[in-house]
Formats: structure tokens, C-alpha cells, sequence
């Protein structure tokens, strides 16, 4: 069985995690900061990382910490919300070119001052008055807030989140990572700093750092820099998958727009963590994960209704979404299709062919894995958080053990919920 | 085959020219399991003119050299996709105003993988029936655009730029012009553009170039062309100024989308200046409103422009421009203050320690790009068919100088080339 080729250490209650590898031209800095999906603090959770990238206690103007940047070989740093099942999930990103290339000054100076950084914005903010930097704290409000409120100009997207909310009425994960707009209001520079002080002590943290160093300077810098009170780390608590529901839920609404969106949510009872995961992947891919797949070659390639037509399984929740992009008038052509490939798949209708390419098509995606940095670490921590730890080759080896029964038994509990159509306004001047 | 050593970017190119034209380059990455290959056509959107062998002047329909790229995926047995997803491998394609680019990613059986790429590309299968079929696919696909603010905000600015360069024309064309596509003109297109001596093959990652060049020449030694010939394509006469200062368009948004640019006067040519004047622009944008400069701020605390904002150029032989934008709350109020910013600049002059700052994100980026199989064959390609050397960006940001920034801002920073695009939510209730 292969190893992971990560390094580890607890310290100071975050987990720390190093891959050395030379062949990568830049150190690659991720760090997680992760907490429970809940309605009282998605939204505060979520203005934190927006506030904190506007000033460091080391560099507490906006345009001298971009400075910074910059002059770290234009350091990339930014950072991504979301949801892993019902965990709130912040990363931090860090790319900075490894100091061979542009060596001056000391062989890992610039893996020095990235970690500093990084670990310097997250623990130690730039404060006024004992809290935060009230212009700060106000304008990321109204960043986000735009951000929400700009869901609707994608409509792929926005289709996307209203079959979710479709689908979960009464459950937190109906909620988009970035929180809800009517809680931006109460927020102020006090009630946040509160609310970070304890996110920082109380949520998941790993640190993952790839590139031409070795653990024990990465473990070394960490002990110098970080600071936050935390106790010891804890492990991430993965949910339930969702109960099936008796009646399809359908939706209709409508929209300016020229195309049609078609939105279907099913459960599937198969986490990560799962002997049956490796199966559901398959299952996914046969349907809809690919262009040899079965959503693509008969909704697109064969009764050219759409130009996309896919589906993608989410083992942290346990559920498939199916979208497709088609003419108002074809939903219920559509809509037979797509059922069609959901019962096809279910009694094993499908050739060793499709078997066999999707096996490949998913080995193949574990196997590129390994050169990337960040899709190394982003696997990884998807191991810390499921509490399942399987490397990319493990879960290439049973992905290529599922057999035809496998699917159908996945198949056998794959469930319709929710058939979300977006359409476009009716009579006026629609064509 | 040759062999180039890059010593400081720790990298090492094979090329070779193939006696029936295609030129084909191989980058081996040490250690990475993956392999990205790109083969890609002078062939894009834009070229919708050329002259025959025979001296007739050819007007090809709008969205034809997409319409061939979602075609070449179609063999007599069934759709490419299959034959590269036996091997694990996934295909794409994308067009855009100057190429045409095929490619697939693969962890095994790259040589394969190499040869059905080839094979599928050169190999075109049209039948009315399935020409047909895939008018509906694309219809549905520009609908999908139609859409898609950030497109329509996008395409708007360059339609407000261009009078008569056919980058104006949307790369996937109408539903009415598709409509007049058959397969007597995608098989012309194909002659013309898809000989070998148009095309440019590259292939980075796991991949053991002797090997693979042997491959690849047995491969090409085995189909006959013609001699090459190199298209003659007709482009119309640009005038210089702008189209229309301003272009709007009404679709459902959250808060309107606005992006601006100036349309260059005179393209600088190829090669080593156009390399020069598109790294002047970009450290030039960076300085101006880049998001650690005075001007970002300002706009931010002001409210104006969030996270979406930013700016990229187009730099080529035959068209040049910037573009700068993002969602704002007030088009006409955003503009007045970049103009006021922008004319503080033009008074002050930038500072040099800003410069020297923004060169080397510059060079940090173009590191940074060597960790993408991907980003490697896709810069590649873009900078070699225009002429620039894509592996000599080290020297032009090197030997760049303040000057050369405080020039360019003066040439292209002109408000009389200035066009705007904005796409707002319209009156209809």
C-alpha cells in the first residue's frame, strides 16, 4: 500500500502537514480553517476572511499588505469559502516562487516570509480600539453582500443554489458558504472580533505546506509564529446523508432568460468515508460525470436538446445533482431522457465499455492528482476531514475493483428529491 | 530534433519541423504523472475571408470555425471521446478569434492518446445528418452565452472597439448563421486551414520525447497533403477610432457590469516588439489599477468596484487593446474617477520602486506558470502564433524599463480610443 507523502505534527492545536518535493517552481501554502455549517454563525464566519485580508497587524493598511504581496514575487494569496457536507470551510491559499528560482538572500527566505504572512493574517489582525477596523468591517459586509446578491447573474449557478434550497428547506446546508444577507446587518467590529476570537479557538485548522523545504523548517516556523490560545486539535464531524423523501418535490419558476435551466437533486446514502464510496463514484461516472457518459451522449450528442448535460456526486453529503442547460419547450423531453438513464443505469443496462472508460476516466483523475500541489493537499485534507484516509492509489485500486453489481446496488439507492426548472418568462415578446 | 536547455527556468524543449510542415514541440516534466497535448490550427473565429487557389474570394458564415471544431469530434465508428476515454483520457477543444485548439490530458498510453489526436483532427466526417444534429447543440450553447453577463459585458466592449475586424463577430456566431452551415463549407474550411504547415503540435508532461517524436513522425509519414500553401486570408481595413464610445446591453443583474479599455492605434508588429509592448501594458495596468495601487483603494472605499474587478490586454499583430472592469454600482461615476486617477499618473509619473515591485510579480507569475502542463502548452501556443517567443518572457521583463512604461502609458492611455460596455438590468418590468 502506498504512503502519503505528507509529514505531520500537531502543534499548538492546529495539524501541521508538509509534502517536500522539488518539483514544483513555487512553495505552495494551504490553510483550513473549518467549523460547523450553523445558521446563527455562517454569516459572521463568513465576513471574517474578508475582513482579515484587508490588513495584518504587520501590515494594517490594505495597500502595504498587497505591497507585501507583490513584492514576494507577486505572491498569489486568496482564499475560498465552502461547504464539505455541513462543515463551513475557509482555505487560505499561499503560491510563492521557490527561492532557487529567484534566489537572494538565504535558500527558503521567501518560505520564511510566506509563512509569516499567512500565519501573521490569520492570528494576529490589524485592530483598532481592541477590535476590528470598523471601515474594514463595513465594506467586506457590502463585498459580501454583493457576492450573494450576485448569484442570480449566473444562472447555471443560481439554478444550482435554488434546487439545493429546494431540497433542504430545514437544513443548514441549504445555505450558500457565504451566509444569508439579513444577518450582515448586526454585524459590527466588536461582535465579530468576538466571533473570530472563538473561530480562531474553536475551529478545525491545517496547515499544508508543499515545495522545496523540509518538515522540520515547516514545523520550526509554525512554532515561532503561530499564536492562538487553542487546546488540542479535534477531529471534523461529518454528517448524515439526507433522508429520502416520499414525492418528487417539483419547482418551476421564471426568469428573463433565453435558455432553460433543469435542476434535478437526488439522494444517494454513500459518504466518503463509506466501503461504498469507491462504487459511488463510478455509478456517477457512468451517468453523467464525463462526455462518454450517459447524460451526455444521449441528452446531448444523441437528441441534441442541450449544449451541457452532466451530473456531479457529492460524497460529503450524499446526494447527485444532474444539470442541463435546454429550450423552455423541451423540459418534458428532457426530463423522460434523463429518467431514462437513471432506470438504465439502475438495471444494469450499460456495456463493459462504459465500465471500463469510466473506471479509467477516474484513475486517471486520481493519478494527475499528484502534480499539482494544491490538488495533493486539497485530497489530503479531504482525508483529514472525512476521517477516512485513503491516498489517490488506494482509492484508484478499488475504484478499478467496482463491478456491475456494485453499481446497481449504488443505483438501488439513489432517490429522485427535488426537479428544479428555471424557465423563461411566458407570452410578451418571447420567442 | 533539437534540444533548447532553459537554465533558469530548470526546463528543457524539444522541436522539430516535419517535412510536410507541422511544427511539433515536446516538454518533459520531471516527475509529473500527467500529460497535456495541444494541437492547434492559425485557424480562428476572425478568419471568415480568403482567397482561393483559383483567385475567388471566399465569405465563410459566422461561427463556422467553431462549428468545425464541435464537428471534428465525429468519426464514422461513433465520437472521439470514446476512443480517448478507453485510455482514461479526457479530450477537449476550444476556439477562439486566432485558433483552434484540440487537446486532451492523460496519465497513460500518451503515446496513443498522441496518435488518436492526430488521427481525429486530420481525419474530418461530415454528413448533412449530423451537421444538422449539432446545430441544435451550438443553438443551445449560444443561448447559454446569451445568458451570461460577464460574456455579454465582455463581447460588448469588443464590438464597441471594432468597426470591421471580424473579432467583433461572436466566436460561435448566431443561430441564424449556423443555420446556413453545410457540410460543402466545413469540408473547405478544413482543406484550407487544417494542412499540417498551419498547425503546431505540443505536448508537456510525462512524456519521453524520443519516443514520442518517432511516434509522431511515423505517424504524419503515413497520410499524404498536398503541398503547403499558405492561406490567403482577407482581413477588412480597421479605421482607428472606436466604433461607438459606449454599448449597453439590458439583461437581469445584480448591479451593472462596466468594463472600459482603449483600442491600440497601430499594432507594434511581431515578435520580440510586440513581446516588449505587451509586457509594458500589463506592469503599466498593474501600476494603475492594480489591486495594491492608490487608485484600487479608492475606488474600493468609495464603493465602486469589488472583487470582480480587473483588467487584462490583448496585444497581436492585427488588433491591440486593454480591458478594464468588473460590477459597479455607477458606470458613468467609476469612469470619472479612473479618469481623474489616470490623469494624476500622467502628471506624476509612476515611481520607480513601484515599477521594479510590479516587474517582479511579473516574473513571479511567468514561474509560476511552468506548474501547469497546461498553462505551459496553452502560453505556449498563444505567444508562438503571434510571432513572440513564448519562452522569452525572463528577458523582456528583465530588460524593461521605466521608461518604457511611463511611453507606454502615453501612447495608449488616450481618451479619444476610449470605448465602454455596460450591461444592465433593463426597464422591462
Amino acid at each position: 500500500m502506498a504512503e502519503s507523502p505528507f509529514i505531520r505534527k500537531e502543534i499548538k492545536g492546529i495539524r501541521v502537514h508538509v509534502l517536500p518535493s522539488d518539483r514544483f517552481k513555487t512553495y505552495s501554502i494551504s490553510l483550513y480553517v473549518g467549523s460547523p455549517l450553523e445558521e446563527a454563525n455562517v454569516t459572521a464566519n463568513a465576513v471574517i476572511p474578508f475582513v482579515l485580508r484587508r490588513g495584518s497587524a504587520a501590515y494594517p493598511e490594505t495597500r502595504a499588505f498587497r505591497i507585501k504581496l507583490d513584492e514576494m514575487y507577486g505572491a498569489s494569496f486568496g482564499f475560498d469559502l465552502y461547504k464539505r457536507g455541513n462543515n463551513q470551510i475557509v482555505q487560505f491559499r499561499l503560491d510563492t516562487v521557490a527561492d532557487r528560482y529567484v534566489a537572494e538572500g538565504g535558500s527558503d527566505r521567501l518560505l520564511r516570509e510566506a509563512l509569516a504572512f499567512l500565519i501573521g493574517t490569520l492570528c494576529r489582525p490589524a485592530l483598532e480600539d481592541g477590535r476590528f477596523v470598523a471601515k474594514y468591517v463595513e465594506a467586506e459586509k457590502t463585498t459580501v453582500q454583493k457576492k450573494l446578491e450576485a448569484v442570480i447573474n449566473d444562472k447555471i449557478r443560481y439554478a444550482a443554489e435554488r434546487c439545493l434550497q429546494e431540497m433542504f428547506p430545514d437544513d443548514p446546508f441549504r445555505l450558500n458558504a457565504l451566509g444569508k444577507i439579513e444577518d450582515l446587518a448586526a454585524i459590527t467590529p466588536e461582535n465579530l472580533y468576538e466571533r473570530y476570537r472563538r473561530w480562531l479557538a474553536e475551529a478545525q485548522i491545517d496547515l499544508y505546506v508543499a515545495g522545496d523545504t523540509t518538515p522540520e523548517t515547516v514545523f520550526g516556523l509554525v512554532e515561532e509564529a503561530f499564536d492562538a490560545g487553542r487546546g488540542s486539535a479535534q477531529p471534523y464531524r461529518i454528517g448524515n446523508p439526507p433522508a429520502p423523501r416520499v414525492e418528487v418535490k417539483r419547482v418551476e419558476e421564471s426568469l428573463d432568460v433565453a435558455q432553460g435551466k433543469l435542476n434535478i437533486g437526488l439522494t444517494l446514502p454513500v459518504l466518503v468515508p463509506d466501503a461504498d464510496y469507491p462504487s459511488a463514484l463510478v455509478y456517477n461516472g457512468l451517468l453523467g460525470g464525463f462526455p462518454h457518459s450517459k447524460l451526455f451522449v444521449n441528452v446531448r450528442e444523441k437528441a441534441s436538446l442541450a449544449y451541457y448535460a452532466s451530473s456531479r456526486y457529492d460524497g460529503y453529503k450524499g446526494m447527485v445533482m444532474i444539470q442541463s442547460g435546454i429550450e423552455t419547450g423541451n423540459r418534458d423531453k428532457a426530463l423522460a431522457i434523463i429518467a431514462d438513464q437513471l432506470e438504465q443505469v439502475a438495471k444494469g443496462q450499460f456495456s463493459d465499455v462504459e465500465m471500463n472508460q469510466t473506471r479509467a476516466m477516474i484513475v486517471s483523475q486520481l493519478t494527475e492528482l499528484s502534480d499539482s500541489a494544491f490538488d495533493m493537499i486539497a485530497f489530503d485534507f479531504n482525508a483529514v476531514l472525512t476521517g477516512r484516509r485513503r491516498t489517490a492509489e488506494e482509492l484508484a485500486e478499488s475504484v478499478m475493483a467496482v463491478g456491475r453489481e456494485d453499481v446497481k446496488r449504488i443505483a438501488g439507492q439513489v432517490r429522485m428529491d427535488t426537479v428544479y426548472f428555471l424557465r423563461n418568462r411566458q407570452g410578451g415578446d418571447e420567442r | 530534433m533539437k534540444e533548447i536547455r532553459y537554465e533558469r527556468l530548470n526546463e528543457t524543449l524539444y522541436s522539430e519541423t516535419l517535412p510536410n510542415g507541422l511544427e511539433v514541440l515536446l516538454l518533459p516534466k520531471a516527475g509529473f504523472s500527467k500529460t497535456y497535448a495541444v494541437f492547434s490550427t492559425r485557424y480562428g473565429s476572425a478568419d471568415n475571408r480568403f482567397r482561393k487557389a483559383d483567385g475567388s474570394e471566399i465569405r465563410l458564415p459566422d461561427g463556422i470555425a467553431h462549428f468545425l471544431e464541435h464537428k471534428m469530434f465525429e468519426e464514422p465508428e461513433g465520437d472521439v471521446f470514446q476512443k480517448f476515454a478507453d485510455h482514461g483520457a479526457s479530450a477537449n477543444a476550444f476556439t477562439s478569434f486566432d485558433r483552434t485548439a484540440y487537446l486532451f490530458s492523460a496519465t497513460r498510453d500518451v503515446e496513443d492518446n498522441v496518435e488518436t489526436l492526430l488521427d481525429f483532427v486530420q481525419a474530418p466526417y461530415f454528413t448533412d445528418e449530423n451537421v444538422e444534429k449539432e446545430k441544435g447543440i451550438i443553438g443551445q450553447e449560444i443561448q447559454m452565452y446569451r445568458d451570461n453577463p460577464d460574456w455579454r459585458v465582455y463581447y460588448g466592449l469588443i464590438e464597441a472597439m471594432y468597426a470591421e475586424d471580424p473579432i467583433r463577430i461572436d466566436i460561435a456566431g448566431t443561430i441564424e448563421s449556423i443555420g446556413t452551415i453545410d457540410k460543402e463549407t466545413l469540408y473547405l474550411c478544413h482543406e484550407t486551414f487544417y494542412h499540417p504547415g498551419n498547425m503546431l503540435l505540443i505536448v508537456v508532461g510525462a512524456v519521453e520525447p524520443e519516443r514520442m517524436m518517432e511516434r509522431i513522425r511515423a505517424n504524419q509519414a503515413g497520410k499524404t497533403f498536398p503541398p503547403y500553401r499558405a492561406p490567403e486570408r482577407i482581413y477588412p481595413a480597421e479605421p482607428e477610432p472606436v466604433r461607438e464610445r459606449m454599448h449597453v446591453v439590458e439583461l437581469p443583474v445584480s448591479l451593472p457590469k462596466c468594463f472600459f479599455g482603449f483600442k491600440e492605434k497601430k499594432p507594434a508588429g511581431d515578435g520580440v516588439a510586440l513581446a516588449r509592448q505587451e509586457a509594458a501594458t500589463r506592469v503599466m495596468l498593474d501600476l494603475l489599477i492594480g489591486p495594491s495601487s492608490d487608485l484600487y483603494q479608492a475606488l474600493y472605499d468609495e464603493n465602486l468596484i469589488s472583487d470582480s474587478f480587473g483588467f487584462d490586454c490583448q496585444m497581436t499583430p492585427r488588433y491591440a487593446y486593454s480591458m478594464i472592469g468588473g460590477d459597479t454600482r455607477d458606470p458613468d461615476l467609476l469612469i470619472e474617477r479612473v479618469k481623474d486617477g489616470f490623469g494624476r499618473i500622467a502628471r506624476e509619473g509612476f515611481a520607480e520602486a513601484d515599477f521594479e515591485r510590479m516587474r517582479r510579480k511579473r516574473i513571479g507569475n511567468f514561474l509560476r506558470m511552468f506548474n501547469s502542463p497546461e498553462a505551459i502548452a496553452n502560453e505556449y501556443t498563444r505567444h508562438r502564433f503571434r510571432g513572440i517567443d513564448p519562452f522569452g518572457w525572463l528577458d523582456v521583463y528583465e530588460s524593461l524599463t521605466l521608461e518604457d512604461v511611463n511611453r507606454r502609458f502615453a501612447d495608449h492611455v488616450n481618451w479619444e480610443r476610449l470605448a465602454v460596455s455596460i450591461v444592465r438590468t433593463g426597464s422591462r418590468p
